[in-house]
């Protein structure tokens, strides 16, 4: 299991219901976290809709997950 | 021999001499402006114009027009005569001729400079009219001059005539009248002075969206005396938009905003050039309008055009700044040649209707007011050239929580926008500068011998690297930079050039190199 802290923006907060939670997820990169949260919260977003940053950095979907990452998930905006 | 000069002339011009003096046989294109004295001015008779300048002041802004042009259009020859002294009608007042190797940028780069000769070199025009009375016009530069007392006393005229005067300026014409645009505040700060505020008056800002993002840009921006401010929005204002859009009244409901934000930003600022365009951003408008300015601010609220603008500013090579907000937070990116665009995050695009914007979503009126600001600040930052976190990256605030989080973000070497212009237009090997004059848009790389630099060293900012330990391995510069390779002579700044070139760096080196005495 890994321990990393995540951080929801736009959509994805109001669908979760918070802007941030730590989880401890059995997924090895940032597309199993991704669908691991998608079941757990009900996130209509697919992961083609979304960029993942890791570390503060956007991130491929296949980036390996490390114990204490920090994982935001941040779909595109549009207002103005 | 490569020409850039301006220069002012006493005397009468010779357009034969002229013509033949920016000729050149690598060029296929060259085209000529000429400007003359009219018999007329804002309704009054002229019987004859007298030219005057700030010449230390003025030759120097001149010449870096003439680079800036050189540098943006690929310019071969490029020359700029003013005349000063007295002239009489129908004479040639202004003369540009420039020399390319295709006539697309023969064309753009005379346009380019004839309008910043007028907006930035400090040039004075006396009117006599035919009735016998006589006035000095378009003192441009006057207001942002205040501050700079010793270029202030050297105009040699009485700028008390100007208030006594209502036809002679601008400012003066303005119904509120005789109040004078003031940019201390601004300008007392070291990254702005009066340098940073001719800058700021000569910049030109295409605004595309007149709503909640885009009323503080436009507001700032105004109030900060950018020369040209472009407007474009297709919509009419409605009653909903007013509680984030506060440049409007609730009695402007159903006229168009880029009409209205026009009016006001005219009121707020006179000596802004203000220019509205009533139609919405698609790649058929936008590319033609766009390329007449040097920043591209993105405030509209659908991802349609959000894409349409970051192509069209990739294509164009312009600086964007974007932004777009969703509840209670917003995002704000600013893009250049050298940086992530929002296709190198989103190549796919995204789809309206997926997440919401705020008509659906909902917003309170100040969110956009933030983020509206800090757009019109990063466009500050690119027009003062202040460097900003918001270039390469994506900053994510939430203004529930009040947290800023910045995603840095890479080019992606895929980007659908970025492929094209990505094969850019071949810079040559070799080009001339003024080193003395700031350098836009080059890392200067100084490849001679520490002891050459300490006995010369270059007059501004640079990389010492010399060539051997340059060659020893040419990719320890970082991609994505533009390297001017410099030495003694040239021979050495080539060599440099080339070497990082074949390693895939944009490079080119010194004509002729760097001596004391040019
Ligand atoms: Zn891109």
């Amino acid at each position: 299991m890994t321990s990393v802290r995540i951080q929801y923006y736009a959509l994805l907060r109001e669908q979760a219901g918070m802007s941030r939670e730590t989880v401890q997820s059995k997924s090895t990169d940032a597309a199993g976290l991704y669908d691991e949260l998608r079941e757990r919260h009900g996130f209509t977003l697919a992961r083609s809709q979304l960029r993942v940053a890791i570390d503060g950095e956007f991130a491929d979907w296949s980036t390996a997950l490390v114990d204490g990452a920090e994982v935001v998930f941040i779909p595109p905006v549009a207002g103005g | 021999m490569t020409v850039h000069s301006f220069t002012f002339s006493d005397q009468p011009l010779d357009l034969e001499q002229l013509r033949g003096s920016v000729e050149d046989r690598s060029c296929g294109g060259y085209v000529s402006f000429e400007g003359w004295v009219r018999d007329h001015n804002d309704g009054r008779q002229v019987a004859r114009l007298e030219y005057e300048a700030f010449e230390a002041l003025a030759v120097k802004e001149g010449q870096r027009i003439i680079e800036e042009a050189a540098y943006r259009f690929g310019v071969t020859q490029a020359r700029c005569v003013h005349r000063i002294g007295l002239l009489e009608l129908g004479q040639v007042a202004v003369w540009v001729g420039v020399s390319t190797p295709h006539r697309g940028e023969a064309f753009a780069a005379c346009r380019y400079i004839i309008d910043e000769v007028k907006h930035r070199v400090p040039i004075w025009k006396k009117e006599y009219y035919v009735d016998g009375d006589s006035g000095w016009v378009n003192c441009e530069r006057c207001a942002s001059a205040a501050l700079d007392s010793d270029s202030h006393a050297a105009h040699g005229h009485h700028h008390a005539d100007h208030s006594q005067d209502p036809a002679v300026s601008a400012l003066a014409r303005h119904p509120q009248g005789l109040v004078a645009p003031d940019y201390s505040r601004q300008q007392i700060l070291a990254e702005v002075g009066p340098l940073g505020q001719s800058r700021i008056r000569g910049a030109r800002v295409l605004v595309i969206g007149a709503g909640g993002l885009g009323v503080p840009v436009l507001s700032y921006l105004a109030g900060a005396g950018v020369g040209t401010l472009g407007v474009m929005d297709g919509d009419s204002l409605d009653a909903s938009n007013l509680h984030r859009q506060t440049l409007y009244a609730i009695t402007d409901v159903g006229r168009p905003k880029a009409l209205l934000a026009a009016d006001r930003l005219r009121a707020l600022n006179p000596e802004v050039d203000v220019r509205p365009y009533v139609e919405h951003a698609a790649l058929a408008n936008l590319a033609g309008i766009a390329a007449g300015y040097d920043v591209i601010v993105d405030c509209t609220d659908n991802f349609s055009a959000h894409f349409v603008i970051n192509d069209v500013a990739v294509t164009l090579a312009k600086p964007a700044v974007l932004a777009s907000v969703y509840q209670y937070e917003g995002q704000v990116q600013v893009i250049d040649t050298h940086s992530a665009c929002l296709r190198c995050l989103w190549p796919e695009g995204a789809r309206d209707g997926a997440v919401g914007n705020c008509a659906e979503a909902g917003v309170l009126g100040p969110v956009p007011g933030v983020l509206g600001s800090l757009q019109a600040l990063e466009v500050l930052k690119v027009i003062l050239g202040i460097d900003s976190p918001a270039r390469g990256a994506v900053i994510i605030v939430d203004l529930r929580t009040l947290e800023c989080r910045r995603i840095a973000a890479r080019r992606a070497a895929d980007c659908p926008a970025h492929c094209v212009p990505c094969a850019p237009s071949p810079e040559p090997e070799t080009i001339e500068l003024d080193l003395r004059l700031p350098v836009a848009g080059w890392t200067v790389v100084d490849v001679r011998e520490s002891a050459e630099v300490a006995a010369a060293p270059l007059p501004g900012a640079s990389l010492h690297l010399p060539l051997g330990r340059l060659l020893d391995d040419p990719a320890q510069l970082p991609e994505g930079g533009r390297y001017l390779c410099v030495c003694a002579r040239g021979l050495r700044a080539l060599t440099a050039a080339k070497a990082l070139r074949q390693n895939g760096r944009v490079a080119a080196s010194l004509a002729g190199g760097y001596r004391l005495d040019p």
